[in-house]
């Protein structure tokens, strides 16, 4: 993956699927370390959608507000549409699209895929079975309690539905957050009439979620610097973790007394004012239209099969 | 719990939205009118902070850990309506900026974890810890509870949101569109999982951090608890006598004060000395030293609870009834005057500290 800013060691990432931790590996790693590597992985993340935003591909020269309004569009044509097939070619038109905007095709893919058979396949595995889907079975295995088991044909649609409108769906949000900085996104959101204090808030809290996110960081080191071997103490753990929770709280608070004061000195008085560049040019047009024609295309062909 | 896109009917989402946001406009009135200007940066760092409350691991027994949602924590530290919008904020962040949680089912998450959760928690948090001082353990732990119940109601909307699904909307043969699972068993999953771990994680996370503050770093906790009382000992002083109950309790005889006219025979021990059945108690006479006093004091305004010769035994008995209520309130009234002229001249107790920010 060529990078423009971002040292190639922090894009090295570890086996964690959830950005969270709270599924993938059950590894039995050390708060501390999870922690660390969690908020070095939110970091990655976030650099890594500046420097794909910064590439001059397809989506990034579609005006923001366009590109919100048009993949939002997309999203909810996406879940009207009730046929596998329909779906399937939405999924496989976004990866030209991913091609187009100069992003990687192996990590387009992965993104989806590591994520859809941890969360939506063992969630949706179950639904395939006669017990849980009623139905035609077309896979018998076999009897229980007198009767038939089996994969039902309406379990292997729904779950086949559920697979790939998920896909379809988390692909389409990935184009968007990684063709466009977050400040264009915010500045999009405000051109849309989302009110102008929640796009300011919105924006100030990313802005200071990187600076808490660096206290966190060094808390967590500072702890791991001072320890020898594993830490096994279930309740010494939770009070370190409260304990810092609480020190995060109170650093969290300290800040945005600064951020006031500094914001009153610069004559901050209530209003928030934000510069709209946005001017529509003709690539924005014909992406307008392209998108309008696929879901026209998708809905109309969705509908010809029937329900 | 964050429900990601292709799970939820476009109509549950455009319901969701709807439902979510009358409750942001008027979270966002309420918290401007408490802070002011200052609520852009309180909001917006609330939202950073709540952002990261997601990433702080807690050990589970298992020898793993699990991550908070933290909603209940923010209404407690900020106030419910500031917890609204900075988990919204935090929410919105994670579905736009990180790919997590849908964009379609973001007004689904936010109803979940950015309206019941903190809302239902921060009641449980208030109801639990009621006439307790700030830095009172019992608060920790109902911040805990507000924690457990509050994750647990959200958990419940996210799987009545999931279990609808295959009962509104399914294909012509039966298939469902959306998530497949009926209520009878999303609502079982989603409580065995919540009920146990991450119920459990979120009463320590939230009573974690609420008694570390109330240990390190009390001031902060002035920004929703303005005017409790700091130890137990001030909460004596500030607490108001139990005027309600006595007031309940006096006025409920006062009512009941006619019963006594409908009352068949008469009290124990009051009889007069001539209707005494001597017998039954093997006297022979009425005792000379209880007819000498008993007619001691001849001057009583309503003897016998009368003022007429008995010509209207129910309003005498009504009217003494009040003029005795009245004697007995002026005198009470007379005491505490008395009690407090006496009090303002003894040493003086320590004036409050108001801490606001």
């Amino acid at each position: 993956m060529t990078s423009t800013a971002t040292p190639a060691w922090l894009l090295d990432s570890e086996v964690g699927l959830c950005p969270c931790g709270c599924i993938g590996t059950r590894k039995k790693a050390n708060l501390v370390d999870k922690t660390i590597a969690g908020s070095a992985s939110l970091l990655r993340r976030a650099m890594f959608a500046d420097d794909t935003s910064a590439q001059p591909g397809l989506l990034q020269r579609v005006d923001p507000r366009i590109k919100v309004l048009s993949l939002v569009g997309l999203l909810v044509v996406t879940s009207l549409v009730h046929h596998i097939p329909v779906l399937l070619a939405m999924y496989l038109a976004t990866l030209p699209l991913a091609v187009a905007s100069r992003l990687s095709l192996r990590f387009f893919v992965k993104r989806v895929w590591l994520f859809i058979p941890i969360f939506t396949g063992v969630i949706v595995l179950p639904a395939m079975f006669s017990f849980i889907t009623h139905g035609h079975i077309v896979v018998p295995l076999g009897h229980w309690f007198g009767h038939r088991v089996g994969l039902t044909s309406q379990g292997l649609r729904s779950a086949g539905l559920i697979v790939i409108r998920v896909a379809t769906s988390i692909s389409l949000v990935v184009l968007l957050t990684l063709t466009t900085p977050w400040v264009e996104l915010l500045a999009a959101l405000r051109a849309l009439r989302v009110p102008r204090m929640f796009v300011l808030v919105t924006g100030m809290a990313y802005r200071y979620l990187f600076h808490l996110l660096d206290s966190v960081t060094d808390m967590y080191t500072a702890r791991k610097s001072r320890m020898v071997g594993r830490e096994t103490d279930v309740v010494a753990g939770r009070a370190f973790v409260g304990a810092s929770a609480g020190a995060m709280f109170g650093k969290a608070h300290a800040l945005s007394e600064e951020v006031y004061s500094a914001m009153i000195a610069r004559g901050y008085n209530g209003n928030a004012r934000t510069m709209n560049r946005f001017r529509l040019g003709v690539q924005d047009l014909v992406w307008v239209t392209a998108c309008l024609a696929a879901a026209v295309v998708v809905l109309g062909w969705d509908h010809a099969i029937g329900r | 719990m964050h429900i990601p896109d292709g799970y939820l009917s476009p109509a549950t989402c455009a319901t969701f939205y709807g439902a979510s946001v009358p409750v942001w406009l008027t979270a966002g009135r309420r918290v401007k009118k408490v802070v002011r200007n200052r609520y852009v940066p309180l909001v917006a760092i609330g939202a950073a902070y709540s952002f990261l409350v997601m990433m702080f691991n807690v050990p589970i027994p298992d020898g793993t850990t699990a991550h908070a949602v933290g909603g209940v924590l923010i209404a407690v530290l900020l106030g419910p309506w500031a917890a609204v919008i900075a988990v919204s904020i935090a929410l919105l962040i994670q579905a736009l900026f990180f790919g997590d949680g849908g964009v379609l089912a973001y007004g689904a998450n936010c109803f979940n974890m950015a309206i019941v959760m903190p809302v239902v928690g921060y009641a449980v948090y208030r109801a639990v810890s009621r006439h307790v001082s700030l830095t009172s353990t019992r608060r920790a732990v109902a911040a805990g509870l507000g924690g457990y119940i509050g994750l647990n109601i959200a958990a419940l909307c996210a799987a009545v949101e999931f279990g609808l699904q295959p009962t509104l909307f399914k294909a012509a043969d039966g298939t469902p569109l959306y998530a497949p699972f009926h209520l009878s068993q999303t609502i079982p999953t989603m409580a065995l999982a919540h009920l146990t771990v991450a119920g459990g994680v979120e009463f320590v996370l939230t009573a974690g951090v609420i008694a570390y503050l109330q240990r390190a770093n009390l001031p902060i906790m002035r920004i929703n608890h303005g005017s409790v009382a700091e130890t137990d000992a001030e909460l004596e002083l500030t607490r108001k006598p139990g005027w309600r109950w006595a007031v309940v309790g006096l006025g409920t005889m006062i009512v009941l004060t006619p019963l006594g006219l409908i009352a068949p025979g008469g009290a124990f021990g009051e009889a007069a000395p001539a209707d005494l059945n001597l017998h039954k108690y093997g006297l022979s006479a009425v005792p000379s030293g209880l007819r000498h006093y008993a007619g001691f004091w001849h001057n009583a305004f309503f003897s016998g609870y009368d003022f007429s010769n008995d010509k209207h035994p129910v309003v005498g008995y009504l009217l003494s009834a009040g003029v005795g209520i009245l004697t007995i309130g002026v005198a009470i009234l007379a005491i505490f005057a008395a009690v407090r002229v006496l009090r303002s001249r003894g040493p003086r107790r320590p004036d409050l500290v108001e801490v606001r920010s």
